[in-house]
């Protein structure tokens, strides 16, 4: 109910502004006919979509925005938004049309699934039903997956003699993970590592996405909250810990849009967004990622070369 | 074009047929000049013309100037307010962003409900801020985007946090607080801010200039035409005293000369505009004026000399005509003498005879006197007429002193006067003051006093005086108001006086009544020589 009146309320909002200007005079015509002009979407309102605060999301939301806009959709991305609590809720609320989420993290702390499903298939349709009954679709998800993880440096590792998360219990004193802030509140983060590992000796320090593994390099931090396909664990710098009582679960990425948006579009905007999500495998993300990272190119840039190589924002193609 | 009738055509027709009657010299190159040369009239209207559109320019580009000053402060005023409102809705997102942090952190109520209150009233400010900056696009983009970072901020990030704190606890919303995630949206919104403050000072700062320049060049614009407008105001000035004034003055000096009765003169005619056609107007005045001078001096020639002539006529007829009278009454008094005892009755009819020629030489002698009277050389003098009253006196010292009148001479000064005919008419008005007198013993008194420029002299009787309306008739010639048996004469003595007095350049009049006596006046120029001093003579008899 509220959903759908905040929804009115903020798409009346820039209606009334536009108004308000163009009746004095302003130039803002042009923008008015933008939405009109279009051929492909039925609707007058740009596709709104939301991405997190943290580098494959930015990624993320890039992708999809210049797919969608090279098959002619009006698209609005609204970038760093923050953790999944917020990003989630603004889509439920109405004030974002889609966004891209990591199918183990909305079951943990959205779903408030704790039945960690074995295999990321059953996963997905777990959470996929869970949307589904918000009014919500969960388009497939990606071919890459990319779990939260605990990194630690190597010779942290080799000290202590860990492999695996269960490891950490043998520690003794306090240990800091450096991560993001919700990781404190979080099953997928201090809640669950107490729960699943016993693990009552951890304290988290939060940190800026950006600033984990400098603050593991700098030894401010024993361990850093870290995803499989960061960039920064492609070469030997890190360790990550293994999971053997699934934790972390599946690390696959998959499009949640809102049915309204998904039915004003028509079936065009599904396949345009299924090309880009098919293309995504492991490799190219964490190559997508390091480039954002490691090289510090803008995301923008990094989507782009991506979407060329694989033929997505040609106007008549379907991706490869 | 000569042949359609267009007014245009018909006015220059007009205009050239006017110059040809008009003009003295109508040869057709004088005519094509005149229609060609700019009148005065024109050159007039057409500096006035120009003078009042540079006014005007000048004028119009100082009310140019002037509203483009006020609607500069306007805009200027707009900018302001647009600033300040942009500044107030900054500081109202702060304090939104603290007082939700505070309530995260507090869980008071009261943090959740003002900023509740706060996000509620961002949309009319930012419409408000749309409309304040509606005049330049940029501005409205920026103010859009500002709208929807706004939102955005209150949408994605602020109710969401609210949710939280009611759906996942305090604790769960704090670490979100931790994230940033509001406090960078912020700052994004806050940049854009900036952009939008820095752009609407140079918005400012451009119309500040726009109007400063404008304003210059339109004070450039008014100096420049006010000066424009002396130099033509001086160059009409100098126009009008060098092409108008002057020539007007040259006329205005030859019609003063004119009426010094100079009738020669003329003035120059060379200009062909209104001055040249009044020179020609003057002209041909005065040479009408000098024309009828002359035929003026012609005719009065001519009147004098058939008046002379008739003089001449009268005077020998009257001379010529005394000898056969005189003849006839020297044979009739011979006959008188030689038959005087035979016949009786034949004496009479010469008694007839003789009366009736004496009284013909007395009227022929009368008519002999006035037509002399006042002609010839007179003798003007200074005469003192104290004097001039006492020969009077003498000669009519026998009818006085018959009559048995009194006559009283009072103070009498010195005129311009011919001393033989002035005696004349002292001795006629005295003389018929004696002569008509009443029943009572006849009083006479003679007196003189000042009258302006003249002396007023005055014969005053007690007689049988006359009706007032007989007072113009008695002063023609042979004019009596009584029968011959009563009062004896011809008539002819007052019509002399006043040929006299007409002469001497004065005028002589009568008042009176019947049985209240009269009153002879006339008058007579002060003399040159001794002004105004009245010569004492007393006379009585």
């Amino acid at each position: 109910m509220t959903a759908v009146r905040r929804r009115t309320l903020a798409l009346l909002m820039p209606l009334a502004l536009a108004a308000a200007l163009g009746a004095c005079g302003g130039g803002s015509d042009d923008d008015a006919r933008k939405t009109t002009d279009r051929a492909t979407p039925v609707t007058h309102e740009p596709i709104r979509i939301g991405s997190k605060n943290f580098t494959e999301q930015a990624i993320l939301g890039e992708l999809y925005r210049q797919a969608l806009e090279a098959k002619g959709f009006d698209v609005q991305l609204k970038a760093d938004i923050g953790s999944t609590e917020i990003i989630h809720r603004a889509l439920r609320r109405g004030a974002l049309d889609m966004y891209p989420e990591y199918v183990g993290v909305l079951l943990s702390e959205i779903a408030e699934d704790r039945s960690r499903p074995t295999n990321a298939k059953a996963a997905y349709e777990v959470a996929r039903k869970f949307e589904q009954q918000g009014g919500f679709t969960m388009l497939p998800q990606t071919p890459f997956s990319n779990p939260n993880a605990l990194g630690v440096k190597p010779e942290f590792a080799k000290r202590h003699n860990l492999r695996t998360i269960a490891d950490l219990k043998r520690l003794r004193g306090r240990v800091q993970i450096g991560a993001l802030p919700e990781f404190r509140t979080r099953y997928e983060g201090l809640d669950g590592l107490r729960e699943v590992y016993g693990l009552t000796n951890l304290r988290v320090t939060a940190v800026e996405s950006n600033e984990r593994y400098t603050a593991l390099d700098s030894g401010a931090v024993d361990i850093a909250s870290v995803f499989r396909t960061e960039g920064q664990l492609a070469g030997d710098s890190y360790v990550v810990l293994e999971d053997p009582k699934g934790l972390f679960a599946s690390g696959h990425v998959a499009p949640i849009v809102s049915d309204e948006v998904l039915d004003a579009h028509g079936p065009g905007l599904r396949s345009a967004i299924d090309a880009v999500t098919k293309a995504l495998t492991t490799p190219h993300m964490r190559k997508m990622n390091a480039a954002v990272d490691l090289l510090e190119r803008k995301p923008a840039e990094v989507a782009t070369e991506f979407l060329q190589a694989n033929n997505l924002l040609s106007a008549s193609s379907e991706g490869s | 074009m000569g042949s359609t009738p267009t007014p245009g055509v018909v006015s220059r027709t007009t205009l050239a047929g006017r110059v040809e009657f008009s003009g003295p010299r109508d040869q057709g190159g004088f005519v094509l000049r005149r229609s060609l040369r700019t009148q005065i009239t024109t050159r007039v209207v057409a500096l006035s013309a120009a003078a009042a559109i540079l006014l005007g320019a000048a004028l119009v580009s100082l009310i140019a100037a002037v509203t483009s000053q006020r609607d500069a402060a306007r805009v200027a005023f707009r900018s302001q307010q647009a600033l300040s409102l942009a500044n107030q809705l900054e500081k109202s997102l702060l304090s939104i962003e603290t007082g939700l942090n505070r309530y995260v952190a507090t869980r008071e109520g009261r943090y959740l409900r003002a900023t509740q209150r706060d996000l509620a009233a961002y949309p009319a400010q930012t419409l408000r801020l749309g409309r304040l900056v509606s005049d330049d696009t940029g501005q409205q983009r920026r103010v859009q985007a500002l709208a929807e970072a706004i939102r955005d901020y209150d949408d994605i990030w602020a109710q969401s946090l609210i949710d939280i704190t009611i759906e996942d606890g305090f604790e769960e919303a704090r670490s979100q607080v931790q994230t940033n995630g509001g406090r960078s949206r912020l700052d994004e919104v806050r940049a854009q801010f900036e952009t939008l403050f820095e752009r609407e000072r140079a918005v400012i700062r451009a119309r500040e200039d726009a109007a400063e320049r404008g304003s210059s060049r339109a004070i450039a614009l008014g100096i420049g035409g006010l000066g424009l407008v002396i130099v033509v105001g001086v160059g009409f000035t100098l126009y009008l005293r060098r092409s108008v004034l002057r020539p007007v003055r040259r006329v205005a000096e030859a019609t003063g000369r004119l009426a010094a009765g100079d009738l020669s003169t003329r003035v120059p005619t060379q200009r062909e505009d209104e001055l040249g056609e009044l020179a020609r107007g003057f002209n041909s005045m005065a040479d009408s004026l000098e024309r009828g001078r002359e035929e003026l001096e012609h005719s009065n020639a001519e009147l004098t000399r058939s008046n002379a002539e008739l003089e001449q006529f009268a005077s020998v007829t009257s001379h010529d005509l005394q000898a056969p009278l005189t003849t006839i009454s020297m044979y009739a008094e011979l006959l008188e003498r030689r038959r005087g005892e035979q016949s009786d009755g034949d004496l009479d009819l010469v008694d007839g005879i003789r009366g009736a020629t004496q009284q013909a030489r007395t009227l022929i002698r009368d008519l002999l006197e006035y037509s002399r009277a006042g002609r010839g050389n007179l003798n003007v003098e200074d005469v003192p007429a104290g004097v001039v009253v006492e020969q009077a006196l003498e000669q009519l010292a026998g009818a006085i002193e018959e009559s048995g009148a009194q006559v009283s001479v009072g103070d009498l000064p010195v005129v311009r006067a011919d001393r033989v005919n002035l005696c004349r008419v002292f001795q006629n008005l005295i003389g018929n003051a004696v002569k008509f007198t009443g029943e009572d013993t006849a009083h006479v008194s003679i007196e003189a006093e000042r009258d302006n420029g003249d002396w007023r002299f005055s014969v005053r009787d007690n007689g049988i005086g006359m009706n007032p309306d007989h007072a113009r008739r008695i002063f023609e010639p042979f004019q009596r108001l009584h029968g011959e048996e009563d009062y004896p004469g011809t008539g002819i003595g007052l019509a002399v006086c006043e040929r006299i007095i007409d002469q001497l350049g004065g005028r002589i009049w009568v008042s009176s009544s019947p049985g209240e006596g009269s009153v002879f006046h006339f008058t007579l120029p002060v003399a040159t020589s001794q002004r105004a001093e009245p010569t004492r003579v007393g006379a009585s008899a």
